[in-house]
């Protein structure tokens, strides 16, 4: 018995060392200089460069490329503080519209009776069909032709049209048990204050659990940014990753250092999200796809 | 209190001059340093003059800023200028009605514009078939060998003019312990420029230019020959495949296990600052076998400058006037010492020579004197549909050769096969 | 659907019609142009089109590219979905079974949910880098590792890094499920089947069994198209175009190489795909929910 349990430790631990080694890695390696990492590779052990990698990132004061090292006045890296900023308006601008129109669209399907419904039902949910980047080029074109290239909501609305956060809260209400619509009815409650006093208190753990999941999913959004804006004030996290790669097809070295760091950066707020609010986050992800 | 006014009077007037600078667009795929070679150009140009003001963006690799200029232009946001690569040609100059041809948006602005100014191997590539220029050439390249001055003097070999040469030399390098070859580019260096240097036709109809081509060359005897080579080379441990990305191939150089390698022109800068060892350039090897005489000069490299139609006309005046200051001599001469890239128009190469810069720095010549040798029917350039697409077709099948998944001969099948179709549907898609 | 409900005002159509518009425009749309461009051939610049009927289908259908790309795709969705819930699978009954650091555990099992796909791929890349990534050599030691130019090596690594970043979700829908077991049924098969890995056989396993059929679906949908951005940093489909995924070709046909026509027929291919796995979630789901 006492041999079985320090088994699975050590099975439990080997899955941990399994997940973690990578993202720690990344971050020991972002705490030595870029000519250290490209010439002894990736390290264990933390150096001691931390402050002048992540300061060279988060102020874009250090250029992403080795090769220009000292070379040039100029530089156009963006700094990580701004890509941190605009993350963080995708992720909670992604999250909250996401919330808020699916909320009131499933209310609708879930509680009231009217003849389109199911059509318009079917309408919204064809939408987990066909992910953004096999009809992006059509889905560019739109949004160009409503102007709104180079802006936030460009960046936002499109990627809302998708009904996953409406599947879960349809599940969640249809969930609700019956006598809260009889007692509303008993009330002479209508149907807005039924909303406002019933159903939105009890969605409350539902609404924390799909902002983390949301969040999660706007933070980590990965082609369309790249595409939509053409201006560096919107560059985000990942974008910077994706140039990251760019740089290597084209047969640079990145600085090294920074690339890390980037990642680890990119990685730290949603994963302080999800392991800070993880009761809610994990009542949410079993409990609505039921 | 006049005075106050006329203070007033006078910054109002300011305002509105500097809100009045015609704001252009230009979408680059120059990333890292060459990137921040471009925005000191840029800037060296705003800081020029007041009237106009250009913004240059970063859109990533040369086939995503060819994508989002056609996304854009498809849905009527299409920047002023955009940069398209080589293998692009093809798709831009077709599309008849996008673009403002080169040498049309620099008369019609009042801007002398003579391409018998521009050095030959740069004037042909980005021009139609009546050899008027659609493009204006950037950061022209040209397949180059450098070697690691050292590796081959312990050897005791020179830097081999021909494969013939290289064949003798590879197995005294190997000797010493390296490998005596790698390069970046499979579809450029061993396809394109294997055509160019041997003068053998890419395609029919004049390599693309009279019209949309059927048949792709690849599939010769000579060609095949040479990748018989290479993979025997390969097994002997004379060539080194490190994988299809340009850096793969590139680090083996520099850490020293690879003797010689062939990159671009435009590698040369970069090279400098990454090794710590003394390397010479060399032009791209050629098989005697195939041209007893000599060797004809390479396709160029690189990417052009187009400007989209459909823009206001003070804008197409302020593109004709960066185009100017982009290939005035000292502008050209700037870049080409920057980044290795060679200049395009002859007053800037003289400008190189007068002011000495190979006398210091020989092999920054090497490039420009390459794409300086003989003319023939082969090598003005080829324009060829979905080109992209496939190159990705002989990047797959060279990564099946050398790694033994199919021969030689089953490679250019395929290849063949499969830009063929390509080539049709391109056809079909222009509605030629 | 709920019995009891609102009678028929205009409230509904007020409180759908934000949601329907977004996908209406950003949607169906979009969508329809696709099912229309895959009927045509048109220049990249939408300058020309010609009416080609199944043309595209037939050109895609018929190409020995796509076949492989289309077995690429099924062998990589099931070698990581039975990788991803297996490791899951394993953790999690063995976090479930432990009484002391069962918490400390799950965070750290967890939290690689929220780690973006492309940041996954970037530091897989960086990780078996030959010159700077200690996996390299540490493969090395035991075969002849090079994901640059071996096919084989190249998907295995990609796997690896696919597996990694899915973990997670099925460790917390999994470690959900086993919880969710009622503790009378555990005490009777602890009494019944003295062996742990026959009580996990013969009891929990069935029980489990909903919770990994959801699972299976969710880690497909995950290996056709979560996994793009993983592509795309780590091989961008080389070496030899052995590591193409379906949604990797539409993309790089159609973005890249910029054949719309292509492409689009690619894409709908693809939705019919999706729609027979919607449909199979979907039946499965309400099943789940009405026992």
């Amino acid at each position: 018995m006492k041999r079985g349990v320090i088994i699975d430790h050590a099975i439990l631990i080997l899955g941990v060392l399994f997940l973690i080694t990578p993202l720690w890695m990344a971050f020991a390696s972002s705490t030595y200089t870029a000519q250290e990492i490209a010439r002894d590779g990736m390290r264990f052990v933390l150096g001691d460069n931390f402050i002048g990698t992540w300061g060279d990132l988060l102020t874009g004061a250090g250029s992403m490329f080795t090769e220009s090292e000292g070379k040039t006045g100029e530089v156009t890296a963006v700094s990580g503080l701004l890509m941190l900023k605009n993350s963080l308006i995708l992720g909670l601008g992604f999250a909250i519209g996401k919330i808020a129109i699916s909320m009131l669209a499933a209310y609708a399907i879930v509680y009231f009776r009217f003849p389109a419904g199911p059509f318009f039902f079917w309408i919204i949910f064809s939408s987990l069909l066909l992910p953004l980047e096999v009809r992006i080029i059509p889905s560019y074109e739109i949004v160009a032709g409503l102007g709104l290239v180079n802006s936030y909501t460009g960046l936002i609305l499109p990627l809302i049209a998708s009904a996953t956060a409406t599947f879960f809260f349809r599940q969640f209400y249809k969930q609700i048990p019956e006598e809260m619509i009889e007692a509303a009815r008993l009330d002479n409650a209508g149907p807005i204050r039924f909303f406002i006093d019933i159903l939105f208190p009890l969605s409350k753990t539902m609404i924390a659990a799909i902002f983390i999941i949301m969040f999660v999913v706007g933070w980590n959004q990965y082609l369309w940014p790249i595409l939509m804006t053409t201006d560096k004030e919107f560059n985000t996290l990942l974008m910077g990753i994706k140039n990251i790669i760019y740089i290597m097809d084209d047969g640079k070295t990145p600085a090294y250092n920074q690339a890390f760091a980037l990642a680890v950066l990119s990685v730290i707020p949603p994963v302080l999200i999800v392991v800070l609010f993880q009761s809610w986050f994990v009542k949410g992800l079993t409990e609505s796809d039921k | 209190m006049i005075r106050f006014v006329s203070t007033l009077a006078a910054t109002a007037l300011l305002a509105t001059t500097a809100q009045a600078a015609t704001e252009i667009t230009w979408w680059h795929a120059m990333g890292g340093k060459l990137g921040e070679t471009v925005n000191s150009i840029v800037g060296e140009f705003n800081e020029s003059q007041n009237a106009c003001q250009l913004n240059a963006t970063y859109k990533g690799g040369y086939e995503e800023t060819m994508t989002a200029g056609i996304a854009a232009f498809r849905a009527k946001q299409a920047p002023n200028i955009i940069q398209i690569f080589d293998a692009g040609s093809a798709t831009i100059i077709s599309a008849k009605g996008a673009v403002t041809p080169v040498a049309d948006l620099m008369t019609e602005n009042g801007v002398a514009f003579d391409k018998e100014d521009y050095i030959p191997g740069v004037r042909t590539f980005y021009a139609d078939s009546d050899g008027k220029m659609i493009g204006m050439p950037f950061n022209s390249s040209t397949p180059v060998m450098y070697y690691n001055k050292a590796a081959l003097a312990e050897a005791g070999v020179e830097p081999p003019k021909t494969w013939e040469e290289f064949e003798i030399a590879a197995p005294k390098l190997a000797e010493k312990g390296y490998i005596a070859l790698s390069q970046s580019h499979g579809p450029w260096i061993w396809s394109e420029n294997f055509m160019s240097r041997h003068n053998l036709p890419m395609s029919d109809r004049n390599n693309g230019f009279d019209g949309p081509a059927t048949k792709i060359g690849y599939n010769n005897e000579d060609l095949r020959m040479h990748f018989h080579k290479l993979k025997e080379w390969k097994d002997k441990g004379w060539y080194g495949h490190y994988g299809a990305k340009w850096d793969d191939n590139k680090v083996p150089f520099e850490k020293k296990e690879v003797a010689m390698w062939i990159g671009s022109s435009g590698s040369f800068g970069g090279l400098k600052d990454t090794t710590d060892f003394a390397f010479g350039t060399a032009g791209l090897p050629y098989w005697k076998s195939i041209v007893p005489g000599e060797p004809l000069h390479t396709f160029i490299g690189g990417a052009a400058l187009f400007t989209f139609a459909g823009h206001e006309k003070a804008q197409n005046e302020c593109v004709a006037q960066f185009f100017t200051h982009l290939t005035k001599p000292e502008t050209q001469y700037f870049w080409h010492k920057e980044t290795g890239y060679v200049p395009v128009t002859k007053a800037a190469y003289d400008l190189a020579k007068t002011d000495g810069y190979y006398d210091r720095e020989p092999d920054a010549e090497v490039g420009i004197l390459q794409l300086s040798e003989a003319s023939a029917e082969w090598n003005k350039g080829y324009r060829l549909g979905f080109y992209p697409q496939i190159r990705e077709v002989l990047y797959r099948e060279y990564d099946k050769i050398f790694n033994g998944d199919v021969t030689v001969e089953e490679a250019f099948n395929t290849i063949e096969e499969e830009s063929n179709e390509l080539l049709a549907r391109f056809a079909k898609t222009t509605g030629m | 659907m709920k019995r009891n409900q609102f009678g028929h005002s205009p409230l509904p159509y007020l409180l759908i019609a934000p949601q329907l518009l977004i996908i209406l425009i950003f949607f169906v749309w979009p969508a329809v142009q696709s099912v229309r461009l895959s009927f045509f051939l048109e220049d990249p610049w939408g300058l020309s089109r010609s009416f080609v009927g199944f043309d595209n289908y037939t050109s895609v259908l018929s190409n020995s590219q796509y076949h492989s790309t289309a077995l690429f795709t099924l062998f990589f969705s099931a070698v990581v979905t039975v990788l991803a819930l297996g490791v899951a699978l394993l953790l999690a009954v063995k976090a479930d079974g432990i009484i002391r650091g069962a918490k400390t555990y799950r965070v750290l099992l967890i939290w690689a949910y929220a780690v973006a796909p492309a940041v996954a791929g970037m530091i897989g890349l960086f990780l078996a880098n030959q010159h700077i990534g200690p996996l390299f050599p540490l493969f090395n030691l035991l075969w002849d590792f090079d994901n640059k130019t071996d096919s084989a090596d190249a998907t295995f690594w990609l796997t690896l890094v696919c597996v990694w970043k899915q973990v997670s979700v099925n460790f917390v829908y999994f470690l959900a499920g086993l919880q969710g077991i009622p503790r009378s049924v555990r005490e009777a098969a602890a009494l019944d089947c003295q062996s742990g890995f026959r009580r996990f056989w013969t009891v929990t396993f069935p029980l489990l069994a909903p919770t990994g059929f959801f699972l299976m679906v969710i880690n497909i949908t995950y290996a056709f198209f979560d996994t793009f951005p993983i592509i795309d940093t780590l091989t961008r489909g080389r070496p030899g175009g052995s590591t193409f995924t379906l949604v990797y070709k539409v993309y790089k046909d159609g973005f890249l190489g910029a054949d719309l026509g292509g492409s689009s027929a690619q894409s709908v291919i693809l939705m019919v795909v999706v729609m027979l796995l919607t449909i199979v979630q979907f039946r499965f789901i309400e099943r789940k929910i009405h026992y």
